[in-house]
């Protein structure tokens, strides 16, 4: 079962001018975004946006700044919840860029979703689980 | 006792029951020899069970005078949408920074 998103992404541009457009408010709301981010570890931040009349999500994502390696890395704790309050999600977004072909590798990894990783490190071994069930239940006789 | 109806993320908020899904997840268990991992009363340990099952995330299963939980599929199904619902955003917002960069290229 999958418990984090990764994707990578690759830019014609160098990382130094991509890094641009993660880390810059102005730069960021063109794709992402409204924010009041700074390239500053500790420095908390919020994106807001306006929350489709029929989306389970609330228009606010609450964060702080984790980690600042100017044109290689970039992360940020990604707090959010459900307009009707009852989700709240804690996870943590990480940016990573390579030089790569005249260009960058952008890579995006979305994971550490709190209420998620309890449960799921430990839901590997569940079919297997199942599937033993099943078996002493075939061999046991009522 | 009257069952709550709460959904995925509402169920796995709770230590308990995320211990209990976790218990499970290692093998199935009667109602009793869960109830015997936690310091709390039987009716409290049989309304956790409760929400697990009305949530999707255990089935219940009676073999002989015992009854067995065992852990279900459709719980875990509403959390993995979560994922993909991320999963939707960032593949949105990053094909639009890449229009714009592009764009930028070309000027």
């Amino acid at each position: 079962m999958r418990k984090e998103i990764k994707q990578t992404w690759h830019f014609n541009q160098s990382p130094e001018e991509v890094w641009e457009y993660l880390t810059k408010p102005e730069l960021i709301e063109q794709w992402l975004m409204k924010n009041d981010f700074q390239p500053i570890v500790g420095h908390k931040f919020r994106f807001t946006f306006t929350a489709k009349p029929n989306s389970k999500y609330e228009g606010v994502v609450d964060c702080k700044v984790l980690e600042v390696k100017p044109f290689t890395k970039l992360s940020y704790s990604w707090n959010g919840s459900t307009q009707d309050k009852s989700r709240n999600y804690n996870s943590i977004v990480v940016w990573t860029l390579v030089p790569k072909d005249n260009g960058t590798e952008l890579q995006l990894q979305h994971n550490g979703f709190v209420v998620l990783e309890d449960i799921l490190a430990h839901t590997e071994g569940w079919k297997s689980c199942l599937k033993k069930m099943e078996e002493s239940l075939k061999t046991m006789k009522p | 006792m009257r069952t709550q109806t709460l959904d995925a993320f509402q169920v796995i908020a709770d230590p308990s029951r995320r211990q209990m899904l976790q218990l499970l997840s290692k093998k199935s268990l009667t109602i009793n020899s869960l109830a015997e991992n936690f310091d709390m009363s039987r009716p409290a340990v049989s309304k956790h069970i409760k929400i697990l099952y009305g949530a999707g995330f255990i089935s219940i299963t009676g073999i002989g005078r015992e009854r067995h939980c065992i852990l279900k599929q459709d719980g875990f199904n509403e959390l993995q949408d979560f994922i993909n619902y991320f999963d939707k955003f960032w593949t949105t917002k990053l094909s639009k920074l890449q229009t714009i960069l592009n764009n930028k290229a070309n000027k």
